[in-house]
């Protein structure tokens, strides 16, 4: 959802308030811009092509959907340049965008529509006032999937900011570099900071590259404990079966034939638990967002495949099927090196 | 087959000591006969059928098949051989838990890359011819100690190998069991025409015997 933010601007400019505290594109705290005259000033800067006020509000105002952590997003864009930061967004049938600025239209998320009921034509309240759901769009973006979208204008007065906004997108003509522009817009507005796609995916990178890390640190200790387990487990099932491998061993079975056994199992194991354990992750993995998040299990299932993607499922079992066959190496070693005498001696 | 051993010597380490557990044993066996070697519980009988039956190796000594030294075949030679020429019964049965009493009997055959149909059938011929016709699907759980035994020598006659080594194979059993077990193995030699040898100390064993030998302290020698 990170990420997302950044996606929405791609391409452009985002100028926000000096005092603001920015992740990727959006402010999370700090002050309003001026709209009219900040939009002004911007469009007479050499090399600016298009501005976009945007007001981002990171609830939709109503206290039955606001959440401890916020799920529900508002934006006021105004209705010309929807296109230019939502891009080509498909609507669900007979949906339809709002006609003008002044329209009390506005197209929500499918997440969010379907969580609560509302589709085509349905009226909705937020801070007092009554708005009609014009459509419904379907999008893999999550932050969008929770969003509503509205003119601007109509966000405004809803969330009681007349006149302004906290981000402006700003596109550069052709051949203008993000980075000059930057400059230029901040040597000649003091009050806002402007920020260009790559600065903005600088200020979370080293949030992400932290996050990444652990993550990758946390693997590696589950790699190695899964290892030790695996190898323990076959080490301790081979051993139970001393007799049955020397029991193989005497009545001919190549050395070969006793390693594919061992592999063979811990393979099956493999691929059994990595299924099971795959399955009971994704569980979880829902489970925990919509235990954070308070949107309802059912509205997770259908995008499973989007909180788990089916590369890292994939990834995951080749991984686990990995680690069994690589823990199952030693085990089917010591099998294959069984002195058949000396087992069957101990045996009586 | 023939095998032969000559001044065969097998020692164990225990601690600090060496125990002998064959001494200078030297044996020819070349006919299908039925031969038991008796003797009490830690004389060497195991040891020394172990060695007879390729799987183990002598401390001094050698072992011939068929006039080859068994020492000079590499393993793959003599799991083939254990494979092909040779069947074993255990006292313990040695069945596998997890197949069942037809699967047990054709694995042997099935390591011996025989085709899948040939398996099936001989495999249910056998567990007929030592009176399992319908244990066929039943797990080592399922059946008998006395059965359990019985699906072990079908199993060890599972490739027609011409010396069938049983080390006390009824000594798990009762009496009645044991003598039909002895009958069994018998009926072996006579119709397989294979050689069976057999360790044990159950005198129906020793009068049902065409040669048997004692084992005393390691030391091997002719009774009859």
């Amino acid at each position: 959802m990170i990420r997302e933010m950044n996606v929405l601007f791609n391409g452009q400019i985002t100028v926000v308030s000096k005092d603001a505290i920015v992740v990727q594109a959006i402010p999370i705290s700090g002050g309003m811009l001026p709209e009219d005259s900040t939009v002004k000033k911007l469009m007479n800067i050499s090399g600016v092509a298009t501005v976009t006020p945007v007001l981002f509000v990171t609830s939709v105002g109503s206290q039955a959907l606001v959440q401890a952590v916020p799920v529900n997003f508002t934006m006021g864009i105004p209705v010309d340049d929807w296109q230019l930061v939502l891009g080509p967004i498909p609507l669900r049938p007979s949906g339809h965008f709002p006609a003008n600025d002044s329209s009390n239209e506005i197209v929500a998320g499918a997440s969010i529509a379907d969580q609560y009921n509302w589709t085509v034509s349905s009226d909705i309240q937020v801070n007092g006032y009554t708005m009609r759901v014009s459509g419904v769009f379907d999008t893999k973006m999550a932050l969008l999937n929770r969003c509503l979208v509205m003119p601007l204008t109509l966000a405004q007065t809803i969330y009681n900011y007349p006149q302004s906004v906290n981000i402006i997108a700003v596109k550069p003509l052709q051949n203008i570099p993000q980075q000059n522009l930057t400059t230029t817009i901040k040597q000649g507005m003091g009050y806002v900071n402007a920020l260009t796609e790559t600065e903005r995916n600088d200020i979370v990178q080293p949030v992400l590259d932290q996050v990444q890390t652990w993550t990758l640190g946390i693997e590696a200790v589950v790699f190695i404990m899964s290892l030790i387990l695996v190898m323990t487990v076959t080490v301790m099932s081979v051993s139970e079966r001393r007799r049955d491998f020397a029991t193989l061993d005497a009545i001919g079975a190549p050395a070969s034939y006793m390693f594919r056994v061992v592999i063979t199992e811990t393979l099956f194991i493999g691929v059994l638990g990595g299924v099971i354990g795959i399955a009971f992750g994704s569980l979880a993995a829902v489970l925990l967002a919509s235990f954070y998040t308070s949107i309802p299990v059912t509205l997770f299932f259908p995008s499973v495949l989007e909180i788990v993607p089916p590369i890292y499922m994939l990834e995951m079992l080749v991984a686990i099927v990995g680690v069994c066959c690589l823990g199952g190496i030693i085990p089917a070693v010591n099998a294959m090196r069984m002195r058949i005498a000396e087992v069957l001696r101990a045996e009586y | 087959m023939k095998i032969r051993t000559v001044d065969l010597t097998r020692t164990f380490r225990l601690g600090s000591s060496e125990i002998a557990a064959v001494k200078a044993v030297s044996l020819e066996l070349n006919e299908p006969r039925f031969v038991a070697i008796i003797g009490p519980s830690g004389s060497g009988k195991s040891t020394l059928l172990n060695l007879i039956g390729l799987n183990d190796y002598p401390t001094s000594g050698k072992v011939f098949v068929d006039d080859a030294d068994a020492s000079q075949l590499s393993n793959r030679e003599r799991r083939k051989i254990r494979n092909m020429r040779m069947g074993f019964v255990f006292q313990s049965f040695n069945l596998f838990p997890t197949l069942s009493a037809l699967e047990n009997v054709e694995l042997p055959m099935s390591l011996a890359h025989k085709p899948q149909k040939e398996q099936r059938e001989k495999a249910s011929r056998l567990l007929e011819t030592v009176g399992l016709t319908r244990r066929h699907g039943h797990r080592p759980k399922q059946l008998s100690i006395g059965e359990m035994q019985r699906v072990a020598i079908a199993r060890a006659l599972a490739n027609e190998p011409e010396i069938v080594i049983a080390d006390e194979p009824t000594g798990e059993l009762d009496s009645k069991t044991a003598g039909d077990i002895i009958n069994l193995l018998q009926d072996v030699c006579e119709r397989a025409k294979s050689m069976v040898i057999v360790a044990t100390h159950d005198e129906k064993i020793v009068d049902a015997a065409d040669t048997v030998y004692a084992l005393q302290d390691g030391v091997l020698r002719q009774n009859s």
